[in-house]
């Protein structure tokens, strides 16, 4: 079965101590068993038996030999269920552990396409909820079923050894007890999956509200959201609660059936005795241990239920375990390479979900050259640079680094060359040190500052009450939009890498602090390649080059001179930016 | 600041006390009634379920022995009676138990989340999103079981105690004390393991709670995260963290563990002491063996319920953690809320007061000090200066996401602070930095703004700031599925949906807080002017650090130095020759 070779392999490891705590399982349960028949000795040899008051007086010996061997034997038995447990513990731990980490990866090494179509909640369920289970199908289900079925097992055979034709009236009730258990398993896995997938949804509507808080109180939408939540947790609720009424069906008949093996030893076991076919003593053995036989077959819907859910979460967890990403990451570099920093782009086209976003894109930068990119909402412009350290592959045609194409080129290697400063700045609930720190973790506090400096974000840091080793919010969330922006900068100068994709870095800057960075732009101590997209004709006037991009083409291409010329799109931008300068500029030009 | 990350524990203030079971009494209270039928059930059920052992007991005694064929066939008929009754018994009790367990949790998740919605910014500006999450999702999951049927078991297994116990001192009260002689030292492990096993608990949580929040910023970090390859060390930070988790987990269970442990020995002893003091101490004169051979049945039958509630306690303390986070959360002070006798506001004028406001946010670091200046209805004010001067906290005042620390701020004359929080935010549209994008449809993405809107309404507004076009592109158009993070939309265009969205809300005040920012110098052309028409007649505050945007509104505010250096038109304030003038030459561009 498929899910058991999974759980085997993800052991790997553990194995031995997995099968041990098994052994220990088999042989704690068969003990279980044991145990009772130093009670039944004393009993019948000091209690209930015809010489017991001889035998009181004849073997006090023994008979304090016997309650030792009982605490002797209890502690055994408890001490080895202790160890047991522990194995169990700490092996479903370790695979926990493993595949936990195993996932992560897997998640980390997921690329673009994959995470827009993949809300957080949902992976978020994935690596909690549904790693549980896992845990449990190891910790629990399997460890129940061993016991169980070492226990019935045990039984039967003592049983056969009694008397066998009275242990055949008892199993009479199995073939039920199966049958019924079956069509539960049958019933209720679909609950299960519709269930997990619930959990999803509140999982997921719960992450981003959590998320949009500011949105949302900005609207004052909170009875919306109070609202869309409760939905989604009564629907949760109400899969909860027909997986459980759907066991409570059939629990009833398993029940029954379960303590039904008392009836049966009582009449067929009954009539035996009265028959003479077997003895009182017999009897009395077993219903003893008929518990050995009725719990397991009590269990077995438990079992079910559980393994139903485990499957459930399973086949949740292997959708990202076998995920395969378009673009892989092998993490091979052994020794990553700098490379020049000539970028060339040759007749690329991209489409995304069946709309062509950039058409036959072609430019090339040469090394240490600085373009910038400008263009309309939606043209293309973020795509331009995201194909360059493969967020996504060319649909059509190549990107060329150094004139070798980004697909033959080692990620970690291609990426290692590459300082990106995005739009949506996103930056870690860690130290402002931290975050700048975060492409190169050993980076020297004074380098820190430098960069900082260097982004112009060194002052309002030191404003802060705990200078750089204030920590801000997950997304920056204690920060202004212009101080993420120019955290995010000093993040992708400080990796000092050869090339520097800067996407509208600078637009929540004010005109005087980005007069600044771009100075130290032009100034970077480090040879590098700068691709810069903005809006703003002053981040553009310096450039070697300006692209202007329009629905995915390249329209107009050149110096701030020339495409000022041209009297084209730029131009447009220029005077819209100028009015008022504008004039000025006419009448001293 | 006492900003938590997540590899930093959340200390617990409160120690434990029963209270966080009585706060939970809150919500079983409810369901009282159905409980109780429960309950009824149950002890009905196990009552029945208990003349399973007499009738087994005559049969062996009395119909066996006496060959007597169609007893035995009528007992068992019986019993199977029994069995069936008792049986559905139980399944009804599980039926109702099921409903009662899933409405506790269901409410306490609502009044957590409710409660969450009224928290300010800064609660979740302090903590990781993971750390919320796992709140509300799996803590609620993980107590529903122990709200529920751990409450009627654990009755109904004290019910069963004294029952056995008072069956036990009928029969012999010496070794009905040999029995309990085995309550103080199991007491005695419990106590000792007590602090250590709740602490334990905590420790899970804590540990699991911070590997939540990190695979959650990991999640959303993880552009950046490839972007910089930082993938092997992120994993580095995330065994750390995953094996801080199995180390206290494994710690946990050494003591849950023990607890089985415990009282199947002390179990055994206590059987073997009957034994040992019934049969040599007292001997045959003094007891009879049937005496001891009662005795014996009922110290195993006595500790049975002991063993269940012990695990009960593990469940139960292992719930305790939980909920004390849950109550935490729920006891999070609102600082921002309706004040008492707070009215609704009335439909705005437009007219903004600042009188003296002082503002930090941080107390002793004011943002703001003595801020003061009047906006007339339907005027058009540019916030500009440098960035962190506090051009986005004056907005941020207004729609009173912080309460002023001196001073106050008045619409239309009515103080912000005395009116209902919803009056006021709903006659506001406020555009943050950071667009959102609900996972959705882009048309429910815009009809955020006003719930009831018409597809039209909508069409119109995405017209107005000009995102039509660009919709209709995508072959779904407005029914286009995008998300959270998704990539289909550029950064301008996240924008401009945002901005449709605060159209739609239709704002007597609008507030635009580097709405623009990430769009096109001639896409913002041409949305200005659909603006411009729509603006008439509101009041606007704009931040923007384009002056072509700023340029046009009526009074033009340079926010520095914890006040307003200059207001003023914009030709006022070029004649001026001051930090205006400085910001604005500063865009001067040779041609």
């Amino acid at each position: 079965m498929f899910e058991i070779k999974w759980l085997w392999q993800n052991l790997q490891g553990n194995r031995t101590r997995y099968i041990l705590a098994l052994c220990l399982s088999v042989i704690g349960s068969s003990l279980t068993i044991a145990n009772p028949y130093l009670g039944q000795r004393i009993i019948d040899t000091f209690i209930a038996g015809d010489d017991a008051r001889q035998n009181l007086i004849d073997q006090r010996g023994l008979l304090i030999a016997l309650c030792l061997g009982m605490i002797g034997f209890s502690l055994l038995r408890t001490g080895l269920a202790y160890l047991t447990t522990m194995q169990y513990e700490r092996s479903s731990q370790n695979t926990l552990y493993n595949v936990r980490i195993y996932l992560y990866n897997k998640i980390q090494g997921q690329d673009m396409e994959y995470y827009d179509h993949n809300r957080t909640g949902d992976l978020m369920t994935k690596m909690t909820g549904d790693l549980e289970m896992v845990r449990h199908s190891m910790a629990w289900i399997i460890k129940t079923i061993i016991e169980s079925l070492t226990i019935f097992v045990a039984a039967l055979i003592y049983f056969f050894s009694i008397d066998a034709v009275l242990t055949l009236w008892l199993l009479i009730l199995a073939p039920p007890v199966f049958v019924v258990a079956f069509l539960f398993a049958k019933r209720v896995r679909p609950m299960y999956i519709d269930l997990r997938e619930r959990l999803s949804q509140l999982n997921s509507t719960t992450q981003e509200n959590i998320a949009a808080n500011r949105v949302i109180k900005a609207f004052a939408r909170e009875e919306f959201e109070i609202e869309k939540f409760t939905a989604k947790n009564a629907n949760f609720s109400k899969a909860n609660k027909t997986a459980a009424l759907v066991w409570l069906d059939y629990f009833p008949y398993l029940e029954t059936f379960a303590q039904a093996f008392n009836v049966i030893l009582m009449i067929a076991g009954g009539y035996l005795v009265i028959k003479g076919r077997i003895t009182f003593g017999e009897y009395a053995a077993f219903s003893s241990l008929i518990w050995a036989v009725s719990n397991p077959m009590r269990n077995i819907g438990i079992i079910i239920n559980d393994i139903q859910r485990f499957f459930a979460s399973l086949a949740k967890i292997v959708e990202i375990y076998y995920a395969k990403p378009g673009i892989v990451n092998e993490h091979r570099a052994v020794e990553k390479r700098r490379y020049d920093g000539n970028i060339r782009f040759d007749h690329v086209s991209f489409k995304y979900d069946g709309t062509t976003v950039l058409h036959d894109v072609s430019f090339s930068v040469q090394a240490g050259e600085t373009i910038a990119i400008m263009g309309s909402t939606g043209s293309g412009k973020t795509t331009i640079v995201n194909l360059i350290p493969r967020f996504y592959d060319v649909s059509e045609g190549r990107v060329l680094i150094d004139g070798v194409d980004v697909r033959e080129l080692e990620l970690d290697e291609l990426r290692g060359n590459i300082g990106i400063a995005t739009q949506d700045v996103l930056l870690f609930s860690d130290t402002i040190d931290g975050n700048i720190a975060y492409g190169d973790p050993e980076l020297p506090e004074e380098e820190t500052v430098r960069y900082a400096e260097l982004a112009a974000a060194h002052d309002f840091i030191r404003k802060m009450p705990d200078g750089y080793d204030t920590i801000v919010g997950e997304r920056g969330v204690g920060l202004s939009g212009g101080q993420k922006q120019r955290i995010a900068l000093a993040r992708a100068m400080a990796v000092r890498r050869p090339i520097l994709i800067l996407d509208d870095t600078t637009s929540a800057v004010d005109l005087e602090t980005e007069t600044h960075i771009q100075q130290s732009l032009r100034s970077l101590d480090h040879d590098c390649t700068k691709i810069i997209i903005a809006q703003r004709v002053s981040t553009t006037a310096k450039a070697d080059r300006i692209l202007i991009l329009d629905n995915g083409r390249i329209i107009e291409e050149g110096t701030h001179a020339e495409l000022l010329a041209k009297r084209g799109y730029y131009y447009d931008v220029f005077m819209l930016q100028n009015e008022g300068l504008g004039r000025q500029v006419a009448v001293s030009g | 600041m006492a900003r938590n990350k997540f590899d930093v524990d959340e200390n617990l203030e409160s120690p434990f006390d029963i209270k966080h079971f009585r706060r939970a009494m809150v919500y079983i209270k409810r369901q009282k009634k159905p409980m109780l039928i429960a309950f009824a059930l149950s002890a009905l059920s196990a009552a029945i379920g208990l003349s399973a052992p007499l009738i087994m007991q005559h049969v062996v005694d009395v119909t066996i022995p006496a060959k007597a064929y169609e007893p035995l066939v009528g007992w068992s008929a019986l019993m199977l009676l029994t069995i069936v009754v008792s049986v559905v018994l139980a399944t009804i009790r599980s039926r109702i138990m099921t409903k009662v367990g899933q409405d506790i949790i269901s409410e306490i998740r609502i009044d957590l989340f409710k409660h969450l919605q009224q928290l300010p910014f800064k609660y979740y500006d302090d903590r990781p999103q993971g750390k919320i999450l796992i709140r509300i999702v799996n803590y609620v999951n993980a107590v529903s079981d122990v709200l529920s049927n751990g409450i009627i078991n654990f009755i109904l297994e004290i019910v069963n105690l004294i029952f056995i116990a008072a069956f036990m001192f009928a029969v012999d009260v010496r070794l009905s004390f040999v029995t309990l002689a085995g309550l103080p030292v199991f007491l005695g492990v419990m106590l000792l393991i007590k602090t250590r096993q709740r602490r334990a608990w905590q420790a899970v949580s804590n540990k699991s709670s911070n590997l939540n929040a990190y695979t959650q910023e990991s999640i959303s970090g993880i552009g950046v995260t490839q972007m910089f390859s930082r993938e092997q060390r992120n994993e580095g930070i995330f065994t750390r963290l995953a094996a801080n988790y199995r180390f206290e987990w494994m710690k946990a269970m050494r003591f849950n563990a023990l607890i089985p442990f415990s009282v199947d020995n002390l179990s055994t002893i206590v059987t073997a002491l009957i034994y040992l003091v019934g049969l040599l101490a007292l001997g045959p004169a003094d007891i009879t063996f049937g005496v001891i051979l009662a005795m014996s049945s009922y110290a195993a039958r006595f500790w049975q319920p002991i063993l269940n509630l012990s695990n009960l306690y593990n469940s139960f303390i292992n719930a305790v953690a939980y909920l004390e986070r849950i109550f935490e959360t729920l006891d999070e002070p609102v600082t921002i809320r309706d004040n008492p006798g707070a009215k609704a506001l009335p439909p705005i004028q437009g007219q903004v007061t600042f009188d003296n406001v002082t503002f930090g946010y941080d107390s002793g670091l004011n943002i703001l000090e003595n801020l003061s200046f009047d906006v007339k209805p339907g005027e058009s004010i540019a916030l500009v200066g440098p960035t962190g001067a506090g051009k986005t906290t004056v907005v941020n005042l207004i729609s009173r996401f912080y309460d002023v620390s001196g001073g106050s701020i008045r619409i239309d004359g009515h103080d912000i602070s005395q009116v209902t929080l919803k009056s006021l935010r709903s006659q506001m549209g406020i555009m943050l930095q950071d667009s959102f994008i609900f996972s959705g449809t882009i048309l429910d993405n815009i009809r955020y703004g006003k719930l009831d809107a018409t597809e039209e309404e909508i069409i119109a507004a995405a017209k107005t700031v000009r995102a039509d076009d660009f919709i209709r592109e995508f072959e779904q158009g407005y029914l286009t599925e995008v998300n959270e993070r998704g990539s289909k939309l550029s950064q301008g265009q996240r924008q401009l949906i945002s901005f449709a969205r605060t159209l739609l809300a239709d704002p007597r005040i609008l507030i635009l807080d580097e709405a623009t920012s990430s769009i096109d110098a001639k896409t913002e052309r041409l949305l200005q002017e659909g603006l411009n028409e729509l603006l008439k007649g509101r009041t606007s505050f704009i931040i923007a650090h384009r002056l072509s945007t700023v340029k046009n509104c009526d009074r033009i505010m340079y926010v520095s130095n914890k006040g307003i250096a200059e207001a003023g038109s914009h030709d006022e304030l070029l004649a001026r020759k001051g930090f205006y003038h400085r910001l604005y030459t500063a865009q001067k561009m040779e041609a």
